[in-house]
């Protein structure tokens, strides 16, 4: 009695000790429902605030899987008289969750046809003629591509060549060490500034412009996206290798380029037929996002480029199940779906109310005011709960902040895509911490001065760029 | 008997992985040494996951693989084991097993003493599993780091723990023993009878009276645990110390002191929050502890 007593009590503490943001987060909630309905809000719209509060921690911290987390949220919103089970059933599922799915299963179809060593001659042939333009242009690559194709494609194609790179170089000099951080670090915030490029270079981009088609009426395509996105992006990615030069200086001896290139002319790709179809496939699907977005929606284009690779053979359909995330395309879902419902209840609206209402006591009250906070705001909540899920459910309030000014919007999604603080903040940010050559302190020493410099760009940008268009 | 070695930093490991293989070759048991890789966001797993497949076909080592080589290597120089042209850990192959767990198998691997493994996730739940699916003895860890972990191994953990501080092949170390009358003292004194036969070393028991207990009665106890050891031809010698049993022995106890500690009798939950003396002890003392369970 006493042993079983010791390995039930052990076992509870265990589970305890492995899920106590779960436990804290049910009894702050619990705590939450119990207080009076504030005033000017309905019970619903409360309720939906506790919700979003509820998710907050508990993706934050992940003490539960993320389907559960899902799951619960579309619970709760029915638990709780959010919404009825169609309205919730039907708010599920839309073109941005669609894209979510389609732009992940494209990506492990593109990533598995092995296209980083063809990737790699030729930046070697264009950019090989010094070891400075040759990490200039692994950035400048890393952020084309990923403006277009999503941070999770071109990182996972561009790290083997980082590494591949980094093989060559003798770390045991603090000139080598610096050498190997220049070369990660230009390809990840390559990989990070290209993803605000397009609406196709990250989910949030896509849940923004459904939000704004959504609630205010306003459409947003491929080529208007890119024209306030892309110039942002182009003087980003100088300062950022300015920054990375003065972060981590090096004469770049220690890269030797010769191993690499022998490396990568050894290996034979010129046979491989599969390469050329790859490439036709990712250029119509671009083509198709920039011709057809309108008629079909970035989310079902995406989905088609998954099943042209399936069709013909290229990946099977269990490669893709076993490499798909399909517990961040349900929660995606769900998010998608409780911002909807803060927008339909009247939440996004009261709390729009409240934020103006503290800036009125501020001396200097004005839009920069209110533009700063929101996207500041934007920018931290994404770094410390990825991005995406931060677009998803504070999207709806800063359309409210303002409804037919899509510079709120844009510059919400646009500085949530600025993930330089934190490691959890995007999947870029998490493998480059996988490999266990850059510690979460190193990349936020970095990142916190292209967090600053990002946030200066984008305002000056919408200020006196964006009235321009 | 089976021995868990948790590796982290290569350098840091160092102490650990030479005590570990110490005791492992003492007892004859055989040894897994594990990596615990980085905890990787929910958000990322997946694309971590092609990532490092994506890594393995072009050849480069994934993350952790660097660490185990080098474990590997330790071990080849230290003579643990013995290298052969057949088993050299170029040619290894990754087979990914259930639960987080990946086991490095070298081509031409004559032995089946040696495993080694890695693991991806959070440490504690990472070392648990592995010791309740291997049924592991001893898990020896490095007692750098942050104290809570060493805290939630010993009190989660279904086996012994051994927390590897400041130990350096130079010293000449000592068991130093502290006893009373619990039943896990009778376990602490019944491993460090092994550890002193096997490992030949000297034994220091000590202990400390509590409360209003007779000085008689804990005599009685140095008497009857050295006589244990005397039939065993350990050299031993005894001392009753002053003062409170955590402060008394973290202060009698040196640098080339090797404690070895019962765990403690008190229930889970009074632990969890309130802590044990030998969780007290295994923090504040700045010499490798063993806590036996």
């Amino acid at each position: 009695m006493n042993e079983s007593y010791k390995v039930i009590s052990s076992s509870i503490l265990f589970w305890f000790s492995q899920k106590k943001w779960f436990v804290y987060s049910v009894l702050v909630s619990i705590f939450l429902l119990n207080l009076t309905t504030p005033v000017g809000l309905t019970v619903p719209a409360y309720h939906s605030l506790i919700i979003l509060l509820l998710v907050f921690m508990l993706v934050t911290f992940e003490p539960i899987p993320f389907p559960a987390i899902a799951l619960l949220t579309l619970v709760l919103q029915v638990v709780l008289g959010v919404a009825p089970p169609n309205v919730v059933a039907s708010s599920f599922m839309n073109d941005a969750v669609l894209f979510v799915m389609g732009s992940l299963m494209f990506a492990i179809a593109i990533v598995h046809q092995g296209l980083d060593i063809r990737l790699a001659k030729l930046i070697i042939k264009i950019f090989g003629k010094s070891k400075r333009l040759f990490l200039a242009g692994l950035m400048t690559i890393s952020a084309i591509m990923s403006s277009f194709l999503g941070e999770h494609t071109v990182i996972a194609i561009m790290l083997p060549i980082g590494l591949s790179v980094i093989k060559n170089i003798d770390t045991q000099q603090s000139d080598g060490k610096n050498a190997v951080l220049l070369t990660l670090f230009s390809i990840a915030y390559g990989t990070i500034i290209g993803s605000i490029g397009t609406p196709s270079g990250g989910a949030r981009n896509v849940i923004m412009i459904n939000y704004l088609q959504e609630f205010s009426n306003v459409s947003i395509d491929y080529w208007k996206w890119m024209k306030h996105a892309y110039p942002i992006l182009i003087i980003q990615l100088i300062v950022a290798y300015f920054v990375l030069q003065f972060t981590f200086p090096s004469s770049l001896n220690n890269i030797k380029m010769r191993g690499f290139k022998k490396n990568v002319g050894k290996t034979d790709v010129k046979k491989n037929i599969n390469h050329l179809f790859s490439c036709l496939i990712i250029i119509g699907i671009i083509f198709s996002w920039f011709t057809f977005n309108d008629i079909y929606g970035l989310g079902i284009i995406a989905l088609a480029g998954a099943l042209i690779f399936m069709i013909f053979g290229m990946i099977s359909w269990e490669e893709i199940n076993k490499n798909t995330n399909w517990g961040v395309i349900l929660l995606f879902a769900a998010t998608i779906s409780l911002g909807f419902q803060i927008n339909e209840t009247g939440a996004s609206s009261w709390l729009v109310i409240k934020f103006n209402e503290l800036l009125a006591t501020l001396p200097s009250n004005s839009m920069n005011v209110s533009w700063s906070i929101m996207a500041v705001l934007s920018g931290l909540t994404a770094n410390f709960f990825t991005s995406s899920a931060t677009v998803s459910l504070i999207g709806p309030m800063a359309i409210e902040l303002h409804p037919t000014d899509i510079s709120f919007a844009l510059s919400s999604a646009i500085a949530s895509g600025f993930s330089f603080l934190t490691v959890i903040s995007s999947p870029t940010a998490m493998i480059l911490y996988s490999t266990g050559l850059v510690s979460t302190r190193m990349f936020f020493r970095v990142g916190i001065l292209m967090f600053c410099i990002s946030i200066i760009i984008l305002y000056l940008m919408s200020q006196f760029y964006w009235v321009t268009l | 008997m089976k021995i868990l070695i948790a590796i982290g930093g290569r350098e840091y490991s160092k102490p650990t992985l030479d005590l570990g293989m110490k005791i492992a070759n003492s007892f004859k048991s055989s040894t897994t040494i594990a990596y615990v890789g980085k905890k990787i966001s929910q958000f990322s797993e997946k694309d971590v996951s092609v990532v490092h497949q994506n890594l393995d076909e072009r050849e480069l080592y994934r993350p952790g693989i660097r660490t185990l080589e080098w474990a590997y290597d330790f071990l080849i120089s230290k003579e643990y084991i013995q290298e052969k042209v057949a088993n050299k850990f170029d040619d290894y192959l990754l087979v990914d097993e259930e639960n987080s767990r990946m086991k490095v198998l070298l081509k031409g691997q004559q032995s089946d003493k040696i495993d080694l493994i890695m693991r991806t996730g959070e440490i504690i739940e990472q070392l648990k599993n592995e010791v309740e699916t291997n049924n592991h003895d001893i898990t020896i860890i490095g007692g750098g780091g942050n104290t809570g972990i060493h805290q939630k191994l010993i009190q989660f953990i279904d086996s012994s723990v051994f927390v590897v501080k400041n130990y350096s092949v130079k010293k000449k170390y000592k068991i130093l023993l502290p006893v009373n009358d619990s039943k896990g003292s009778d376990m602490a004194i019944e491993t460090a009878i092994n550890f002193a036969k096997s490992y030949k070393l000297n034994v220091e028991i000590v202990s400390v009276p509590e409360g209003n207990k007779p000085i008689d009665e804990v005599e009685n106890i140095l008497k009857k645990t050295k006589e244990k050891f005397s039939k065993n031809r350990i050299r031993t010698s005894t001392k009753l110390i002053d003062g409170t049993p955590v402060n008394s022995i973290i202060d009698y106890a040196k640098d080339n002191s090797i404690i070895i500690l019962g765990v403690s009798p008190k229930n889970s939950i009074m632990k969890y929050f309130f802590g044990s003396k030998p969780l007290s002890i295994a923090q504040k003392c700045n010499c490798p502890v063993l806590i036996t369970k």
